[in-house]
């Protein structure tokens, strides 16, 4: 039995392959994209991966952060006004896990079962 | 609109777009402060190949792990604290003397992000997106990867949920090693399938 493994036994990843992003742009999006499919989407990926596979195949040459590009701004189209007036419940700030802090407490109670 | 406009530097078409983007999700409330930066920091640094390497070197030091781990990947890889986004329907596939696996997304990007991390560039590429469902074998050659004619080769294509890791075999000459020892061996192309180690 091998004995646990911390962080600090290995390399960062960028050891094993290449930077994840070329350009702040790139994580921009990226993070933009994880925000729009945690809350607004309820973490559903589905959604944009549709938009990604539309995207790539409208022009398979372009470069692929900037049909990544396209890909979110074909998905914020598709968002309806109302919904996005819910975002940031607790619940939905767990799809990734993040220790983001919670809004204000005087915010709307029984706001969770609105976007359940 | 005009946020760029004290940048010294001039702003490319596709970066106005993502500014644009950031500002209208901004003003809707969908982009809590500090979020891109956290993001950006989690996967540049802390959501990558090591943490398959973590995976493969624990299954090869644990047959109960492995076991675990080619019945339901996804718990087992939980059981090492990672999941999240791009992990929830893992499958973990094993090489053998007669099997090589490797794993492909011939739509787009589908990749575990929780174990290698966000895909490098090539596995975006269309080349290798129709290639390696075409002819794995001329390719995974040209990419160094050259198999014998008896070795089988399985590519997986990711399907809308599910995710696949290759647990590459071990090598030989590494009973001794420890799990830290063990996981600096593994690299993302043996975790692809591009590499055998």
């Amino acid at each position: 039995m091998s004995r646990p493994l911390s962080l600090s036994d290995l390399d960062l990843p960028r050891r094993n392959g290449e930077l994840a992003f070329d350009a702040p742009w790139q994580s921009t999006v990226f993070a933009l994209t994880a925000a729009v499919v945690d809350f607004a989407f309820g973490g559903d990926r589905e959604p944009f991966r549709q938009q990604l596979i539309k995207a790539i195949a409208a022009e398979p040459g372009r470069p692929y952060w900037e049909s990544w590009t396209a890909a979110l701004e074909a998905l914020v189209q598709t968002l309806p006004e109302r919904r996005t007036t819910h975002a940031l419940t607790k619940r939905d700030r767990k799809c990734h896990g993040l220790g983001v802090p919670d809004p204000p407490s005087s915010s709307r109670p029984g706001i969770s079962s609105i976007t359940r | 609109m005009s946020e760029g406009a004290h940048h010294p530097a001039p702003v490319s078409p596709v970066e106005q777009r993502v500014a644009a983007l950031e500002a209208l999700l901004t003003e809707r409330g969908l982009v809590p402060g500090g979020f891109i930066e956290e993001i950006t920091r989690r996967y540049e640094s802390q959501i990558g190949p090591m943490n398959g390497a973590k995976v493969v070197a624990r299954a090869w030091a644990d047959p109960g792990y492995k076991q675990r781990l080619l019945a339901d990947g996804t718990a087992a890889i939980a059981e090492l604290g990672f999941g999240g986004p791009e992990g929830d329907h893992m499958v973990v596939v094993e090489n053998s003397t007669a099997v090589h696996n490797v794993i492909v997304c011939t739509l787009c990007s589908c990749y575990p992000w929780p174990t290698l991390g966000l895909p490098p560039a090539w596995y975006k590429d269309p080349p290798y997106r129709a290639r390696m469902v075409r002819e794995p074998r001329a390719l995974l050659a040209e990419m160094g990867c050259p198999l014998p004619g008896e070795v089988q080769i399985r590519v997986w294509d990711s399907s809308a949920e599910v995710r696949y890791l290759v647990l590459p075999q071990r090598p030989p000459g590494t009973e001794d090693m420890t799990g830290a020892e063990l996981a600096g061996l593994v690299t993302r192309d043996s975790m692809i399938g591009v590499a055998r180690l």
